[in-house]
């Protein structure tokens, strides 16, 4: 027996819009501790892992660990269903899970809405993500993040990102010219989400696709900052941080001719 | 051509091992293609009206726009091909070389008598239509044309010319080529098992027996077939024949391959079944009923078998290959001024060449992380899945870079 009971309703759907974009179908393995999701978009360039946390939920309960198949454009579909103060509860049959159940309650009313989405037998690729100690960490506003892809978009399909001490620099170039925008580290007391930090090991210049990068900021509205980790000839990593998990994102640089 | 039948075999054994994959998923990807197979396909298949394409001279020139175009076609999404031109035949090919010429000149003496008979139909029904002329026309379409077609087709041959032409254009465009010493196959496969390419493609499944990794068909197809390509990865034929690399070289004999005869009356089925019972070639000669199936006389499998292991082949580290800038003036004159190109789309092509070629390549995961062997039926054996990982990864050959799950060291 599965089921996951999610007070927040709204978070669920915000975390669909953050993957669907990406990817068409996933696993949700859901274990004791939690549930996680990790799928690899169709050219395998990037990567999302999602990991939600037991305690975030109440209650939680599972027997054993098993896969919900999913196809995310149908869940989607469901969730729009559901309000956004909704209590979500997620509930499945672990020995022979052919759907998941879904149950929408009103906080305010005694509406209760039921919905069952038929499962996929989803073959999909695992990658094991090595531990890595990346060269750069920056910590900046997400929303700040989001423009700076949005706009560099206007300019050019990728970006290169540079990052030294005391300075962040992001760099496109295109067929109508150019654009830039630079970042040094603050800190403020009173708003510590506005706060920029850098954490450097050594310098990192790498050029990323702008066209995933602004598809990742649909994580924007998940948490207040996001975290950039880079190291030299590996892939980016985006996290957005939240009460009951992370979701985070890999992306392969482009590599220039060796 | 190839190996008989293997299609059939792998897709009955493991067809995990064959995926089916967009053009454009390749990106980044550098792939090393069999020129000869590719040149003999574009003769065959690029045409106009069943002829084939011709300068004003009445040269031949589709082996050219072939590989202008479907060269241009790869580098836009994002590949990078190297060619690799066929050198001289091994002498055990000489048999199956001789077959072909044969089947050549009967197709020759096909193409004849049917263009005669086509010709002798036509007059008939021309004198036929002035005595009717208000008949259908449609007579004439059930004259010999399609045979004429079909046989002309089957005499088709690469010629030096043809592959020295196309060296000329594949200089002038900036793509890099090989020229192998024997065999081109195996010499692709050479390349893709040192690593400087990710793949070859060929439609010669032979090119799996030469131990590529990964194998590409489909790969010089047209635009217009919509045609996926198929990506054949060797190590999960292996996994799926429970076979190893030599049972592998030895069923592909049994099958039947350039190189030598086979055995008769043994079929796809058949010949799975006694290389998992007897392991090896010399197993199955000891244990068949030769009453039944009677061995070629001096059957030379051995010597098959050890051009399939050690391959006469360059060595791939001793290679350089790069990609260059395109000789835009070259690549006009060559084909506009001497072929009769147009030079609009001669211009156009060049133009996407060299755009591409400069733009940095999208990098790919698989190359960062390792990818762990998916469990199918998940939900039924999650429960074994720990161990089951761990001890798929110390079988991984490139397994010390993949983190082991729970504390177990690799």
């Amino acid at each position: 027996m599965f089921e996951a009971r999610l007070t927040q309703g709204a978070l669920l759907k915000r975390l669909l819009d953050s993957v669907k974009e990406l990817v068409t179908d996933a696993n949700f393995d859901c274990s004791e501790t939690g549930i996680s999701l990790q799928a690899m978009d169709n050219s395998h360039v990037a990567l999302v892992s999602l990991s939600l946390r037991s305690e975030g939920f109440n209650p939680y309960r599972c027997d054993r660990g098993f896969s919900l198949g999913v196809n995310l454009n149908s869940l989607n579909k469901i969730m729009k269903c559901a309000g956004n103060d909704d209590i979500i509860t997620l509930k499945a049959d672990d020995s022979s899970a052919d759907s998941l159940c879904l149950v929408f309650e009103s906080p305010v009313n005694e509406r209760v809405s039921e919905y069952e989405l038929k499962l996929m037998d989803i073959d999909q690729e695992h990658l094991s993500i090595p531990e890595t100690d990346y060269d750069a960490t920056i910590l900046m506003p997400s929303a700040e993040f989001q423009r700076i892809c949005r706009d560099l978009m206007v300019v050019s399909e990728s970006v290169t990102i540079d990052i030294s001490k005391d300075e962040i620099r992001f760099t496109a170039e295109g067929e109508l010219g150019t654009g830039n925008v630079k970042l040094k580290p603050t800190s403020s007391i009173d708003k510590p989400e506005e706060s920029i930090t850098i954490e450097l090991g050594q310098t990192v210049s790498l050029q990323f696709s702008l066209k995933y990068l602004t598809n990742f900021t649909r994580g924007t509205p998940l948490s207040e900052q996001v975290m950039l980790c880079l190291s030299d000839n590996m892939p980016l990593l985006v996290e957005y941080k939240m009460d009951i998990g992370y979701i985070r994102y890999y992306l392969a640089p482009k590599v220039g001719d060796e | 051509m190839g190996i008989q039948s293997l299609t059939k075999v792998l897709g009955d054994h493991c067809p995990n091992a064959i995926k089916s994959n967009e053009i454009k998923n390749y990106f980044g990807r550098k792939v090393a293609i069999d020129a000869s197979m590719s040149i003999y396909q574009f003769l065959i298949a690029v045409r106009q009206d069943g002829q084939q394409l011709t300068a004003d001279s009445g040269e031949t020139t589709s082996h050219l726009m072939g590989i202008f175009y479907r060269t241009i076609r790869m580098v836009e999404n994002g590949i990078k091909p190297c060619y690799v031109f066929d050198g001289k035949p091994p002498t055990l090919k000489s048999g199956e070389l001789a077959k072909r010429l044969e089947r050549k000149k009967e197709a020759n003496k096909k193409l004849e008598e049917a263009q005669e008979a086509g010709l002798s139909s036509l007059s008939k029904f021309l004198a036929w239509t002035i005595q009717f002329p208000s008949c259908n026309v449609f007579y004439l379409c059930s004259g010999d044309m399609p045979n004429v077609d079909k046989y002309s087709r089957q005499t088709v041959k690469v010629t030096k010319e043809h592959n020295e032409e196309c060296k000329k254009l594949l200089k002038l465009m900036g793509i890099p080529y090989v020229e192998a010493p024997c065999e081109a196959e195996a010499q692709c496969a050479a390349l893709a098992k040192a690593g400087k390419v990710y793949a070859a493609a060929s439609e010669d499944m032979d090119t799996l027996t030469f131990s590529t990794p990964v194998l590409l068909r489909h790969m010089t197809y047209s635009e217009a077939k919509k045609m996926p390509i198929s990506e054949i990865h060797l190590n999960k034929v292996l996994e799926g024949l429970q076979f190893s690399m030599n049972q592998f070289i030895d069923l592909c004999i049994l099958l039947g391959c350039d190189y030598c005869e086979s055995i008769k009356g043994i079929g796809p089925h058949r010949a799975v079944e006694l290389i998992k019972k007897h392991k090896t070639l010399e197993g199955v000669i000891n244990n068949l009923d030769t009453k039944k199936y009677p061995i070629p006389e001096d059957w030379q499998y051995d010597e098959a078998r050890e051009l399939f292991r050690n391959p006469e082949v360059l060595d791939p580290n001793d290679l350089e290959i790069k990609w260059k800038d395109p000789d835009v003036d070259g690549v006009v004159s060559f084909l506009v001024r001497e072929k009769g190109f147009n030079e609009d789309r001669v211009r156009k092509g060049v133009e996407k060449l060299s755009k591409n070629l400069k733009a940095a390549t999208q990098g790919r995961l698989d190359n960062f992380f390792t990818q762990i062997p998916s469990n199918s039926n998940v939900s039924t054996k999650r429960k074994l899945e720990d161990k089951k990982d761990t001890t798929s990864k110390k079988t991984k050959p490139n397994g010390n870079r993949g983190r082991p799950k729970s504390g177990s060291k690799p």
